[in-house]
């Protein structure tokens, strides 16, 4: 079943007088339950077309649908809704608030998504459970590894149980051997929740292990 | 909210200028509220609002003054009812009407424990027991009847005439050599004199010359009267003013046997009384606010002319209005500084956060959501300043109040308070103040809505 479909899809940015081409007439499908790696040099258009499919930026021309929705018809409040009920996404430099603690940052994404109170913060912490880090819950970004805050960020992305986890260079910021626990926690999610996971990363190794599947870009097209 | 605690100096010094506008505005609205106040509790008290004065004309005194004495004449010959008995009667017996009599003051010499003063003495009925000043007498009674020989006395009179009460017997310490010290228990039913003048006609009669002849005595004749001395009427409080003049009261129907040379009314200089009118005026106390405007419309259908100070507050309040506007906008104007100092702030908490309001909009929140997050922190901020500025009004009036009364106190005089804050302001000031910081959140919060999440994710 495809979940993302995206038909001629271009992106340009305007620079004063000037228009910088980011994404030019990207095609493609993407299945339910796949996981993908997107990849190429920075500047060839992969967090762009992140951003797109996780409706934080709109397409300058071409359709981009996802669960039969097409995104570009969507109203500023109905995307809002998409972003919080249908991706969850996740950065390279992790993007929590830093003045808040980890369950708070949760905490969050679940007062977005209308959970109650007290609801929240039994999911909070749940899902901080099921990252690993249990006995994190009370610690600010600040005082947290690397490693840790991104998990703090997986969790985040997954509060309001969204279809789609939109990973931009998830390990980019982190060493080796954390990056690896960071790749096996998604793996974990796209293999046992069945989430679909599209992953833009540098290491071309890596995401040849764990994805099924993956598109190259190269100077805003796929190659 | 947690954020203001984030940036804590930039936080307090915005909530401190709402803070001062608060302060201005609740202190300045709470003087011109005071001011009414003062006035309008010495007019309850003094049961203005319910307090009528019937007179057979109109008397415009401005246009006796400036001599212009053509329309005084024209209305000499208007048809009026004329203030009698039967007419006091009968404006007793108008529903709404508790107490009416006519009103009788004439010039007496008083004389206390060998000391004599020349004063007014007025005439009031027994009816007029529970209503002040009557209702405060401090020691003593109200007279028995209205035709007993017992008398009311202030305590102001006493002290013009060089007596000072004490309470305490034992006390020793008040002021002395200025004053005769009196104890009050010791006061209460001694005796006391009127001496009025009257015209000495048996003195004329027997010998019609003696006006003519001699310049010394003129044909007046003294009459003593011995009275008792029943009650002290205390000294009044505050801004307080009694309508009641006369430094004695004695009962209605003793006045009235009384020598005197009795004119208390300007037509009974102008002109030939009216056929059968016997008094100038009379007073009309009614039993509640609210039938005040029904007695006086049934005096005036009666041909009777009608003075009510509940009409003349009205334009009393209109003034007092125009007056908390303009010490209102004294304290708006800071309120406005105030509100300025909001958007900036906010406006560089949004600057501050422009990354995390990416973030808010990466993970869900919509543009209302994130709003209504600045629109709370605005709110905190006015909320927050509102509380602490009307405490800081409340000291501010406080002091001034203290300072003010400093001032009275060596001069003798009751100490008064100015200012007031009565519910509606403390709650009108704290829902103002919300209302401007929303009014200030307002822009800063939209631009922070309309941030975007891609742009304000790459921002440091």
């Amino acid at each position: 079943m495809i979940i993302i479909t995206t038909k001629k899809l271009i992106k340009q940015y305007r620079k004063g007088k000037i228009i910088v081409p980011a994404l030019n007439d990207i095609s493609i499908k993407v299945k339910q339950g796949e996981y993908i790696s997107v990849i190429g040099k920075s500047g060839s258009g992969k967090s762009t077309l992140l951003n797109l499919i996780g409706g934080l930026d709109t397409p300058t021309a071409g359709d981009l649908i996802v669960q039969d929705k097409a995104l570009q018809s969507l109203s500023r409040k109905e995307l809002a809704k998409y972003r919080r009920f249908v991706v969850g996404m996740i950065f390279q430099s992790f993007n929590l608030i830093p003045s808040k603690t980890a369950r708070e940052n949760i905490s969050l994404a679940l007062i977005f998504g209308g959970v109650p109170g007290k609801e929240r913060k039994r999911r909070a912490c749940e899902l901080l459970d099921m990252v690993g880090l249990k006995d994190r819950t009370d610690h600010k970004p600040s005082e947290l590894s690397g490693g840790e805050a991104q998990r703090v960020a997986i969790a985040r992305a997954l509060a309001n149980d969204p279809e789609i986890i939109l990973a931009d260079e998830p390990t980019g910021n982190l060493d080796s051997s954390t990056s690896s626990e960071i790749i096996d926690l998604l793996v974990k999610l796209n293999k046992q929740k069945g989430k679909t996971i599209i992953m833009v990363t540098h290491d071309e190794e890596a995401a040849g292990k764990v994805s099924d599947r993956l598109i190259r870009l190269k100077d805003g097209m796929v190659v | 909210m947690s954020n203001l605690w984030r940036t804590k100096l930039r936080s307090v010094l915005t909530i401190l200028g709402v803070v001062i506008g608060i302060g201005a505005l609740s202190s300045m609205v709470s003087f011109g509220v005071g001011m009414q106040k003062n006035l309008t509790d010495a007019f309850k008290k003094n049961d203005l609002f319910t307090s009528l004065n019937v007179t057979a004309r109109s008397v415009n005194l401005e246009e006796i003054s400036s001599g212009n004495l053509s329309n005084l004449n024209e209305k000499l010959q208007e048809p009026v009812t004329a203030l009698n008995d039967s007419v006091v009667e009968m404006i007793r017996k108008i529903p709404g009407v508790v107490v009416a009599f006519p009103e009788i003051r004439f010039p007496v010499k008083l004389r206390f424990r060998d000391k004599e003063t020349n004063l007014t003495l007025s005439a009031v009925p027994v009816g007029m027991k529970s209503f002040y000043p009557f209702s405060e007498i401090k020691k003593g009674q109200f007279f028995k009847n209205d035709s007993s020989f017992q008398l009311l006395i202030r305590e102001k009179t006493l002290q013009d005439m060089g007596f000072k009460l004490k309470d305490n017997p034992e006390d020793t310490s008040a002021i002395s050599g200025k004053y005769i010290l009196l104890d009050t228990d010791s006061v209460i039913d001694s005796a006391i004199d009127i001496i009025s003048k009257d015209i000495d006609l048996r003195g004329i009669l027997a010998n019609p010359f003696m006006v003519l002849m001699s310049q010394r005595r003129l044909p007046f004749k003294d009459t003593v009267i011995p009275f008792k001395l029943t009650g002290i009427i205390p000294e009044r409080e505050g801004f307080g003013f009694d309508r009641f003049g006369g430094g004695v009261f004695v009962p209605l129907e003793t006045s009235k046997r009384i020598p005197n040379l009795g004119f208390d009314n300007v037509w009974d200089l102008l002109g030939e009384d009216l056929p059968g009118d016997k008094y100038g005026s009379v007073y009309v106390r009614v039993n509640d606010m609210k039938m005040t405007k029904a007695v006086v419309d049934t005096l005036k259908n009666k041909g009777l002319n009608v003075f009510a100070f509940s009409e003349e507050l009205k334009e009393i309040k209109r003034a007092f209005m125009i007056m908390d506007s303009l010490l209102g906008a004294i304290g708006l104007i800071a309120l406005v500084v105030a509100a300025l100092g909001i958007i900036n702030t906010m406006l560089m908490s949004i600057l501050e956060r422009t990354r995390e309001i990416g973030i808010m909009k990466s993970i869900g929140g919509s543009e209302a959501e994130i709003r209504i997050i600045f629109f709370v922190e605005a709110a905190s901020i006015g909320l927050i300043g509102a509380v602490f500025g009307l405490g800081l009004g409340w000291l501010v009036t406080r002091i001034a109040n203290a300072v003010m009364n400093s001032q009275l106190k060596p001069q003798d005089l009751p100490a008064v308070d100015l200012f007031s804050f009565p519910l509606w302001l403390i709650l009108g000031a704290i829902a103002f103040s919300v209302l401007i910081s929303l009014a200030a959140g307002l822009y800063p919060a939209i631009r922070a809505a309309r941030v975007d999440p891609v742009k304000a994710l790459r921002h440091d």
